[in-house]
Protein backbone atom coordinates (compact mmCIF):
# COMPACT_ATOMS: atom_id res chain seq x y z
CA UNK A 1 0.00 0.00 0.00
CA UNK A 2 1.22 3.48 -1.19
CA UNK A 3 0.30 6.61 0.24
CA UNK A 4 0.54 10.38 -0.20
CA UNK A 5 1.52 12.11 3.01
CA UNK A 6 2.23 15.54 1.74
CA UNK A 7 1.73 18.25 -0.59
CA UNK A 8 2.92 21.77 -1.71
CA UNK A 9 2.76 24.19 -4.71
CA UNK A 10 3.82 27.04 -5.68
CA UNK A 11 1.67 29.67 -6.92
CA UNK A 12 1.00 29.11 -10.96
CA UNK A 13 1.39 31.92 -12.72
CA UNK A 14 4.02 34.66 -14.21
CA UNK A 15 6.56 34.24 -11.52
CA UNK A 16 9.34 36.36 -12.60
CA UNK A 17 11.76 36.64 -9.57
CA UNK A 18 12.15 33.09 -9.75
CA UNK A 19 14.00 30.35 -11.84
CA UNK A 20 12.99 27.04 -12.47
CA UNK A 21 15.56 25.76 -9.70
CA UNK A 22 14.44 28.41 -7.27
CA UNK A 23 10.49 27.40 -8.07
CA UNK A 24 12.06 23.71 -7.26
CA UNK A 25 13.90 24.47 -3.98
CA UNK A 26 10.62 26.10 -3.08
CA UNK A 27 8.21 23.08 -3.27
CA UNK A 28 11.06 21.09 -1.98
CA UNK A 29 11.52 22.45 1.44
CA UNK A 30 7.49 22.95 1.35
CA UNK A 31 6.57 20.03 1.13
CA UNK A 32 8.66 18.55 4.04
CA UNK A 33 7.70 20.93 5.90
CA UNK A 34 3.87 20.56 5.36
CA UNK A 35 4.91 16.36 6.32
CA UNK A 36 6.43 17.90 9.14
CA UNK A 37 9.28 15.15 7.29
CA UNK A 38 13.18 15.47 8.28
CA UNK A 39 15.32 15.50 4.45
CA UNK A 40 16.74 12.43 5.47
CA UNK A 41 14.02 10.14 5.26
CA UNK A 42 13.24 10.67 1.65
CA UNK A 43 14.94 7.87 -0.17
CA UNK A 44 14.88 9.22 -4.26
CA UNK A 45 13.20 11.79 -5.84
CA UNK A 46 11.23 11.86 -8.86
CA UNK A 47 11.27 15.47 -11.20
CA UNK A 48 8.84 15.97 -13.89
CA UNK A 49 10.28 18.69 -16.47
CA UNK A 50 9.31 19.10 -20.12
CA UNK A 51 11.45 21.89 -21.47
CA UNK A 52 14.22 23.03 -19.33
CA UNK A 53 16.76 21.31 -22.15
CA UNK A 54 14.98 22.79 -25.20
CA UNK A 55 14.43 26.77 -23.56
CA UNK A 56 16.96 27.72 -21.46
CA UNK A 57 19.82 24.36 -22.40
CA UNK A 58 19.37 23.19 -18.77
CA UNK A 59 19.63 19.39 -18.46
CA UNK A 60 20.91 17.18 -15.99
CA UNK A 61 18.65 18.03 -13.67
CA UNK A 62 18.79 15.32 -11.17
CA UNK A 63 22.55 16.59 -10.04
CA UNK A 64 20.68 20.04 -9.56
CA UNK A 65 18.18 18.76 -7.37
CA UNK A 66 20.97 16.77 -5.30
CA UNK A 67 22.97 20.03 -4.83
CA UNK A 68 19.72 21.51 -3.84
CA UNK A 69 19.38 18.90 -0.92
CA UNK A 70 22.65 19.20 -0.47
CA UNK A 71 22.57 15.17 -0.42
CA UNK A 72 23.78 12.06 -2.65
CA UNK A 73 20.28 10.27 -3.10
CA UNK A 74 19.24 9.29 -6.31
CA UNK A 75 16.81 11.72 -8.36
CA UNK A 76 15.68 10.77 -11.44
CA UNK A 77 13.99 13.14 -14.30
CA UNK A 78 10.71 11.38 -16.43
CA UNK A 79 9.81 13.37 -19.75
CA UNK A 80 6.33 13.12 -21.34
CA UNK A 81 5.01 16.09 -22.71
CA UNK A 82 2.63 17.53 -20.80
CA UNK A 83 2.25 14.13 -18.84
CA UNK A 84 6.07 14.57 -17.22
CA UNK A 85 4.38 15.10 -13.80
CA UNK A 86 2.09 12.63 -13.74
CA UNK A 87 5.22 10.18 -15.42
CA UNK A 88 7.67 10.61 -12.48
CA UNK A 89 4.47 10.52 -10.46
CA UNK A 90 4.06 6.52 -11.71
CA UNK A 91 7.82 5.64 -11.78
CA UNK A 92 8.11 6.79 -7.88
CA UNK A 93 5.07 4.28 -7.31
CA UNK A 94 6.81 1.51 -9.31
CA UNK A 95 10.07 2.13 -6.97
CA UNK A 96 8.07 2.06 -3.88
CA UNK A 97 6.61 -1.25 -4.94
CA UNK A 98 10.29 -2.91 -6.33
CA UNK A 99 11.24 -2.04 -2.72
CA UNK A 100 14.18 0.00 -4.11
CA UNK A 101 12.94 2.89 -0.92
CA UNK A 102 10.36 3.64 1.54
CA UNK A 103 9.58 7.46 1.24
CA UNK A 104 9.86 9.30 -2.24
CA UNK A 105 9.37 12.95 -3.31
CA UNK A 106 8.02 13.54 -6.60
CA UNK A 107 8.60 17.49 -8.04
CA UNK A 108 6.77 18.57 -11.31
CA UNK A 109 8.37 21.62 -12.32
CA UNK A 110 8.21 24.30 -15.05
CA UNK A 111 9.89 27.63 -16.14
CA UNK A 112 7.77 29.03 -19.39
CA UNK A 113 7.27 32.59 -19.70
CA UNK A 114 11.00 34.02 -19.90
CA UNK A 115 10.31 33.67 -23.65
CA UNK A 116 8.34 35.26 -26.86
CA UNK A 117 5.41 32.82 -27.58
CA UNK A 118 7.07 32.02 -30.67
CA UNK A 119 9.88 30.20 -28.50
CA UNK A 120 7.67 28.55 -26.25
CA UNK A 121 5.54 27.01 -28.60
CA UNK A 122 8.12 25.94 -30.28
CA UNK A 123 9.78 24.19 -27.76
CA UNK A 124 5.89 22.59 -27.15
CA UNK A 125 5.52 21.33 -30.63
CA UNK A 126 9.12 19.75 -29.95
CA UNK A 127 6.07 17.02 -28.74
CA UNK A 128 4.53 16.71 -32.02
CA UNK A 129 5.73 14.91 -34.90
CA UNK A 130 8.27 16.26 -37.77
CA UNK A 131 5.23 16.53 -39.92
CA UNK A 132 3.23 17.93 -37.80
CA UNK A 133 5.72 20.50 -37.11
CA UNK A 134 6.81 20.83 -40.46
CA UNK A 135 3.23 21.60 -41.86
CA UNK A 136 3.12 24.68 -39.19
CA UNK A 137 0.59 22.86 -36.63
CA UNK A 138 0.53 23.80 -32.99
CA UNK A 139 -1.00 22.13 -30.13
CA UNK A 140 -3.86 24.01 -30.05
CA UNK A 141 -4.40 23.40 -34.02
CA UNK A 142 -3.76 19.38 -33.35
CA UNK A 143 -6.28 20.02 -30.57
CA UNK A 144 -8.63 21.94 -33.12
CA UNK A 145 -8.12 19.20 -35.65
CA UNK A 146 -9.56 16.59 -33.08
CA UNK A 147 -12.19 19.57 -31.93
CA UNK A 148 -13.94 20.40 -35.54
CA UNK A 149 -14.34 16.29 -36.21
CA UNK A 150 -15.68 15.79 -32.89
CA UNK A 151 -17.84 19.17 -33.23
CA UNK A 152 -18.99 18.14 -36.70
CA UNK A 153 -19.71 14.38 -35.98
CA UNK A 154 -22.10 14.79 -33.44
CA UNK A 155 -23.55 18.22 -34.02
CA UNK A 156 -21.83 20.53 -31.54
CA UNK A 157 -20.81 24.17 -31.78
CA UNK A 158 -18.40 26.28 -29.85
CA UNK A 159 -20.62 27.25 -27.70
CA UNK A 160 -20.76 23.68 -25.91
CA UNK A 161 -16.75 23.91 -25.38
CA UNK A 162 -17.17 27.20 -23.64
CA UNK A 163 -18.83 25.82 -20.79
CA UNK A 164 -15.57 24.08 -20.14
CA UNK A 165 -13.45 27.53 -19.27
CA UNK A 166 -16.62 29.03 -17.83
CA UNK A 167 -16.71 26.34 -15.08
CA UNK A 168 -12.73 25.98 -14.75
CA UNK A 169 -12.57 29.73 -14.47
CA UNK A 170 -14.88 29.49 -11.36
CA UNK A 171 -12.99 26.95 -10.03
CA UNK A 172 -9.89 28.85 -10.20
CA UNK A 173 -11.87 31.82 -8.58
CA UNK A 174 -11.92 29.65 -5.61
CA UNK A 175 -8.07 28.47 -5.70
CA UNK A 176 -5.41 30.75 -4.24
CA UNK A 177 -2.45 29.47 -5.91
CA UNK A 178 -4.40 29.35 -9.74
CA UNK A 179 -2.90 31.78 -12.53
CA UNK A 180 -6.66 32.96 -13.57
CA UNK A 181 -8.53 33.93 -10.23
CA UNK A 182 -11.62 35.67 -12.05
CA UNK A 183 -14.38 34.38 -13.00
CA UNK A 184 -15.35 34.86 -16.96
CA UNK A 185 -18.76 35.56 -18.86
CA UNK A 186 -19.75 32.90 -22.31
CA UNK A 187 -19.93 35.77 -24.35
CA UNK A 188 -16.07 36.45 -23.52
CA UNK A 189 -15.25 33.25 -24.32
CA UNK A 190 -17.42 32.92 -27.35
CA UNK A 191 -15.64 36.22 -28.86
CA UNK A 192 -12.34 35.88 -27.85
CA UNK A 193 -9.79 35.81 -30.33
CA UNK A 194 -8.60 32.96 -32.49
CA UNK A 195 -5.89 30.57 -31.60
CA UNK A 196 -6.54 27.75 -33.99
CA UNK A 197 -9.87 27.72 -35.29
CA UNK A 198 -11.80 27.20 -33.53
CA UNK A 199 -10.12 27.55 -30.54
CA UNK A 200 -10.22 31.36 -28.59
CA UNK A 201 -7.50 32.18 -26.30
CA UNK A 202 -9.89 31.55 -23.70
CA UNK A 203 -10.34 27.96 -24.89
CA UNK A 204 -6.62 27.36 -23.96
CA UNK A 205 -4.81 26.73 -20.95
CA UNK A 206 -2.09 29.11 -20.63
CA UNK A 207 1.44 29.47 -20.46
CA UNK A 208 2.66 29.60 -16.87
CA UNK A 209 5.46 29.00 -14.68
CA UNK A 210 5.45 26.67 -11.48
CA UNK A 211 6.23 23.63 -9.58
CA UNK A 212 4.74 21.09 -7.16
CA UNK A 213 5.47 18.34 -4.82
CA UNK A 214 4.08 15.60 -3.04
CA UNK A 215 5.58 12.75 -0.88
CA UNK A 216 5.14 9.29 -1.14
CA UNK A 217 5.56 6.25 1.37
CA UNK A 218 4.91 2.73 1.51
CA UNK A 219 6.32 2.67 5.03
CA UNK A 220 3.91 1.80 7.60
CA UNK A 221 5.12 4.32 10.55
CA UNK A 222 5.10 7.25 8.68
CA UNK A 223 1.48 6.37 7.11
CA UNK A 224 0.53 5.93 10.88
CA UNK A 225 2.23 9.04 12.22
CA UNK A 226 0.32 11.52 9.56
CA UNK A 227 -2.79 13.62 9.96
CA UNK A 228 -3.32 13.63 6.47
CA UNK A 229 -3.46 10.40 4.63
CA UNK A 230 -4.78 9.52 1.07
CA UNK A 231 -4.44 6.02 -0.88
CA UNK A 232 -3.17 5.29 -4.31
CA UNK A 233 -5.28 2.89 -5.06
CA UNK A 234 -4.19 2.11 -8.95
CA UNK A 235 -2.03 3.99 -11.30
CA UNK A 236 -1.92 3.19 -15.18
CA UNK A 237 -0.29 4.42 -18.15
CA UNK A 238 -1.32 3.95 -22.18
CA UNK A 239 0.56 5.07 -24.96
CA UNK A 240 -0.53 6.12 -29.19
CA UNK A 241 1.32 7.02 -32.04
CA UNK A 242 2.75 10.64 -31.39
CA UNK A 243 0.96 11.44 -34.89
CA UNK A 244 -2.32 12.42 -34.67
CA UNK A 245 -3.18 11.26 -38.07
CA UNK A 246 -2.15 7.15 -37.33
CA UNK A 247 -4.46 7.14 -34.45
CA UNK A 248 -7.44 4.60 -34.46
CA UNK A 249 -10.37 7.17 -34.41
CA UNK A 250 -9.59 11.05 -33.98
CA UNK A 251 -12.91 12.29 -31.76
CA UNK A 252 -11.17 11.44 -28.85
CA UNK A 253 -8.00 10.13 -27.18
CA UNK A 254 -8.11 6.18 -27.24
CA UNK A 255 -5.11 5.87 -24.71
CA UNK A 256 -7.12 7.50 -21.96
CA UNK A 257 -9.73 4.48 -22.51
CA UNK A 258 -6.98 2.52 -21.86
CA UNK A 259 -5.25 3.91 -19.30
CA UNK A 260 -8.79 4.40 -17.75
CA UNK A 261 -9.69 1.04 -17.99
CA UNK A 262 -6.79 -0.53 -16.56
CA UNK A 263 -6.82 1.91 -13.37
CA UNK A 264 -10.48 1.19 -12.84
CA UNK A 265 -9.86 -2.80 -13.04
CA UNK A 266 -6.79 -2.58 -10.92
CA UNK A 267 -8.41 -0.18 -7.94
CA UNK A 268 -11.56 -2.44 -8.07
CA UNK A 269 -13.47 0.76 -7.87
CA UNK A 270 -16.84 1.40 -10.56
CA UNK A 271 -16.98 4.68 -11.89
CA UNK A 272 -19.83 6.33 -9.26
CA UNK A 273 -17.95 6.21 -7.24
CA UNK A 274 -15.47 9.12 -7.78
CA UNK A 275 -16.36 12.34 -6.65
CA UNK A 276 -13.82 14.37 -7.40
CA UNK A 277 -11.90 14.59 -10.63
CA UNK A 278 -8.76 16.77 -12.23
CA UNK A 279 -8.70 16.13 -15.86
CA UNK A 280 -6.26 17.30 -18.56
CA UNK A 281 -7.96 20.20 -20.06
CA UNK A 282 -5.49 21.72 -21.90
CA UNK A 283 -8.05 23.32 -23.94
CA UNK A 284 -11.93 23.13 -23.83
CA UNK A 285 -12.29 20.21 -26.34
CA UNK A 286 -9.75 18.16 -24.00
CA UNK A 287 -11.75 17.71 -21.30
CA UNK A 288 -15.03 17.01 -23.10
CA UNK A 289 -12.58 13.89 -24.37
CA UNK A 290 -11.76 13.24 -21.03
CA UNK A 291 -14.95 12.91 -19.41
CA UNK A 292 -16.61 10.53 -22.44
CA UNK A 293 -12.64 8.34 -22.46
CA UNK A 294 -12.49 7.77 -18.99
CA UNK A 295 -16.19 6.44 -18.99
CA UNK A 296 -17.97 9.06 -16.85
CA UNK A 297 -20.35 10.09 -19.99
CA UNK A 298 -21.34 8.27 -23.08
CA UNK A 299 -19.69 9.08 -26.41
CA UNK A 300 -20.94 11.92 -28.18
CA UNK A 301 -22.94 12.80 -24.91
CA UNK A 302 -20.32 15.61 -23.18
CA UNK A 303 -21.42 18.26 -25.18
CA UNK A 304 -24.94 17.85 -23.94
CA UNK A 305 -23.73 17.14 -20.39
CA UNK A 306 -21.27 20.01 -19.89
CA UNK A 307 -23.79 22.33 -21.36
CA UNK A 308 -25.98 21.67 -17.57
CA UNK A 309 -22.63 22.32 -15.53
CA UNK A 310 -23.13 19.25 -13.66
CA UNK A 311 -19.66 18.83 -12.82
CA UNK A 312 -19.31 22.97 -11.16
CA UNK A 313 -19.24 22.86 -7.91
CA UNK A 314 -22.66 23.72 -6.07
CA UNK A 315 -24.72 21.65 -8.36
CA UNK A 316 -25.04 19.10 -6.08
CA UNK A 317 -24.59 15.93 -8.66
CA UNK A 318 -22.21 13.08 -7.35
CA UNK A 319 -18.59 14.18 -9.60
CA UNK A 320 -17.12 17.10 -9.43
CA UNK A 321 -14.23 18.21 -12.13
CA UNK A 322 -11.30 20.54 -11.73
CA UNK A 323 -11.89 21.88 -8.88
CA UNK A 324 -8.63 23.45 -8.40
CA UNK A 325 -9.57 25.28 -11.95
CA UNK A 326 -7.80 23.11 -14.29
CA UNK A 327 -5.43 23.58 -16.62
CA UNK A 328 -7.62 26.17 -17.56
CA UNK A 329 -7.39 28.52 -14.92
CA UNK A 330 -5.27 26.84 -12.25
CA UNK A 331 -2.69 27.10 -15.06
CA UNK A 332 -0.22 24.53 -17.19
CA UNK A 333 3.77 24.75 -16.15
CA UNK A 334 3.73 21.80 -18.20
CA UNK A 335 5.93 19.51 -15.99
CA UNK A 336 4.23 20.76 -12.60
CA UNK A 337 0.33 19.93 -13.74
CA UNK A 338 0.36 16.32 -13.20
CA UNK A 339 1.83 16.50 -10.13
CA UNK A 340 -0.44 19.36 -8.72
CA UNK A 341 -4.11 17.20 -10.52
CA UNK A 342 -3.02 14.63 -7.74
CA UNK A 343 -1.83 17.47 -4.75
CA UNK A 344 -5.68 18.78 -5.84
CA UNK A 345 -7.01 15.29 -5.08
CA UNK A 346 -4.90 14.83 -1.94
CA UNK A 347 -6.73 18.10 -0.64
CA UNK A 348 -9.98 17.32 -1.71
CA UNK A 349 -9.51 13.74 -0.03
CA UNK A 350 -8.50 15.08 3.38
CA UNK A 351 -10.69 18.01 3.55
CA UNK A 352 -8.11 20.60 3.33
CA UNK A 353 -9.10 22.14 -0.19
CA UNK A 354 -10.88 25.15 1.62
CA UNK A 355 -13.62 26.83 -0.42
CA UNK A 356 -13.20 24.82 -3.01
CA UNK A 357 -14.22 21.01 -0.71
CA UNK A 358 -16.64 18.72 -2.59
CA UNK A 359 -17.95 17.54 0.30
CA UNK A 360 -17.86 13.60 1.59
CA UNK A 361 -15.32 12.87 -1.32
CA UNK A 362 -14.24 9.86 -0.57
CA UNK A 363 -12.16 8.70 -4.16
CA UNK A 364 -10.61 11.17 -6.47
CA UNK A 365 -8.79 10.29 -10.27
CA UNK A 366 -6.38 12.41 -11.87
CA UNK A 367 -5.92 12.14 -15.79
CA UNK A 368 -2.56 13.88 -17.26
CA UNK A 369 -2.35 13.70 -21.03
CA UNK A 370 1.16 14.24 -23.05
CA UNK A 371 0.92 15.84 -26.25
CA UNK A 372 -2.27 15.40 -28.14
CA UNK A 373 -3.10 12.09 -26.96
CA UNK A 374 0.42 10.27 -27.62
CA UNK A 375 0.66 9.24 -23.56
CA UNK A 376 -2.13 8.83 -20.79
CA UNK A 377 -1.82 8.50 -17.52
CA UNK A 378 -5.19 7.61 -15.42
CA UNK A 379 -4.71 7.30 -11.44
CA UNK A 380 -7.66 6.71 -8.47
CA UNK A 381 -7.07 7.83 -4.89
CA UNK A 382 -8.86 6.80 -1.69
CA UNK A 383 -9.22 7.45 1.73
CA UNK B 1 15.62 24.94 -34.66
CA UNK B 2 18.24 23.55 -37.09
CA UNK B 3 17.26 23.23 -40.82
CA UNK B 4 20.15 21.14 -41.28
CA UNK B 5 20.86 19.97 -45.09
CA UNK B 6 20.85 16.58 -44.13
CA UNK B 7 17.62 16.83 -42.68
CA UNK B 8 16.10 17.82 -45.63
CA UNK B 9 17.57 15.40 -47.81
CA UNK B 10 16.39 12.49 -45.64
CA UNK B 11 12.94 13.88 -45.89
CA UNK B 12 12.60 14.94 -49.27
CA UNK B 13 12.76 10.84 -49.96
CA UNK B 14 9.52 10.58 -47.99
CA UNK B 15 8.08 13.84 -49.62
CA UNK B 16 8.11 12.33 -53.36
CA UNK B 17 5.95 9.71 -52.17
CA UNK B 18 2.84 12.21 -51.18
CA UNK B 19 3.18 14.49 -54.08
CA UNK B 20 0.73 14.95 -56.22
CA UNK B 21 -1.62 12.73 -54.66
CA UNK B 22 -5.64 13.50 -54.22
CA UNK B 23 -7.38 13.18 -51.19
CA UNK B 24 -10.47 15.05 -49.00
CA UNK B 25 -10.32 17.11 -46.37
CA UNK B 26 -11.18 15.05 -42.80
CA UNK B 27 -10.40 17.89 -40.88
CA UNK B 28 -9.29 21.70 -40.98
CA UNK B 29 -8.18 24.79 -38.97
CA UNK B 30 -6.64 28.34 -38.97
CA UNK B 31 -3.62 29.07 -37.35
CA UNK B 32 -2.94 32.29 -35.46
CA UNK B 33 -0.49 31.82 -33.00
CA UNK B 34 2.63 29.66 -35.41
CA UNK B 35 5.64 28.72 -33.97
CA UNK B 36 8.95 29.93 -34.81
CA UNK B 37 9.70 30.13 -39.04
CA UNK B 38 5.90 30.18 -39.45
CA UNK B 39 5.45 33.64 -38.23
CA UNK B 40 5.23 35.49 -42.13
CA UNK B 41 2.40 33.04 -43.08
CA UNK B 42 -0.09 33.72 -40.28
CA UNK B 43 -2.65 33.13 -39.83
CA UNK B 44 -2.77 30.39 -42.24
CA UNK B 45 -4.63 26.95 -42.29
CA UNK B 46 -4.01 23.69 -41.99
CA UNK B 47 -5.65 20.62 -43.26
CA UNK B 48 -6.07 17.62 -42.33
CA UNK B 49 -5.99 14.88 -45.52
CA UNK B 50 -7.33 11.54 -46.50
CA UNK B 51 -6.00 9.46 -49.22
CA UNK B 52 -6.94 6.01 -50.53
CA UNK B 53 -6.62 3.14 -47.78
CA UNK B 54 -6.53 5.31 -45.14
CA UNK B 55 -3.19 7.13 -45.44
CA UNK B 56 -3.69 10.23 -43.93
CA UNK B 57 -1.13 13.87 -44.78
CA UNK B 58 -1.20 17.68 -43.20
CA UNK B 59 0.06 20.54 -45.09
CA UNK B 60 -1.28 24.48 -45.61
CA UNK B 61 -3.59 25.34 -47.97
CA UNK B 62 -3.25 27.38 -50.17
CA UNK B 63 -4.06 29.16 -53.63
CA UNK B 64 -7.66 29.16 -51.64
CA UNK B 65 -11.25 30.60 -51.49
CA UNK B 66 -12.25 30.29 -47.64
CA UNK B 67 -15.34 28.27 -48.95
CA UNK B 68 -12.91 25.64 -49.65
CA UNK B 69 -12.18 25.31 -45.89
CA UNK B 70 -14.48 22.50 -45.27
CA UNK B 71 -14.96 18.49 -44.33
CA UNK B 72 -14.79 16.89 -47.67
CA UNK B 73 -13.80 19.33 -49.54
CA UNK B 74 -11.03 17.70 -52.49
CA UNK B 75 -7.75 18.77 -52.64
CA UNK B 76 -4.34 17.67 -54.38
CA UNK B 77 -0.76 17.94 -52.38
CA UNK B 78 1.72 20.20 -54.24
CA UNK B 79 5.50 20.75 -53.06
CA UNK B 80 6.14 24.28 -52.10
CA UNK B 81 8.59 25.86 -49.54
CA UNK B 82 7.37 25.08 -45.86
CA UNK B 83 9.39 27.25 -43.55
CA UNK B 84 12.23 29.90 -43.47
CA UNK B 85 14.34 30.43 -40.31
CA UNK B 86 16.87 32.68 -41.36
CA UNK B 87 17.63 34.49 -45.01
CA UNK B 88 20.79 32.24 -45.12
CA UNK B 89 19.28 28.96 -44.35
CA UNK B 90 18.49 26.28 -46.25
CA UNK B 91 15.31 26.29 -48.01
CA UNK B 92 13.15 23.52 -46.24
CA UNK B 93 10.50 21.89 -49.13
CA UNK B 94 7.21 19.86 -48.07
CA UNK B 95 3.63 19.56 -49.45
CA UNK B 96 0.77 21.99 -49.24
CA UNK B 97 -2.29 21.59 -50.99
CA UNK B 98 -4.87 22.79 -53.02
CA UNK B 99 -8.03 22.62 -53.80
CA UNK B 100 -9.27 21.37 -56.88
Amino acid sequence: MTSIIGYYTTPFGELWNKSLFDLVEDVIFGVLKNAKLEQEKIDAVFFGNMMAGALENNLHSPSKIAEIMGSHIPVFRAEAACASGGAAFYLALKYLEAGAGKTVMVIGAEKMTDYSPEETVSALVSASSGEEQESGLTFPGLYALMAQIYLTKYNYSKKELAYVSYKNHFHGSLNENAHFRKKIRLEDILSSPFVAYPLGVLDCSPISDGASAIILTSDKKQRTKQKYVVQVLASSVATDTISLKKRKYLDGIEATKLAADRAFHISKIKREEISVAEVHDCFSIAELFAMEDLGFWKKGDAGKRIGSLETMLGSGAPLIVNTSGGLKAAGHPVGATGVKQIGEIYLQLTGQAAKRQVRKARKGLTHNIGGSGGTAIVSIFGV
Amino acid sequence: MIISPIKIWRRQKEIRTLLYKKGTIVSWTMIYTPPDGFAAYAPYPVVLVEFDRNQKAYGQLVDYDPRDMHIGKTVISVLRKVRCVSRDDVIAYGIKFKPI
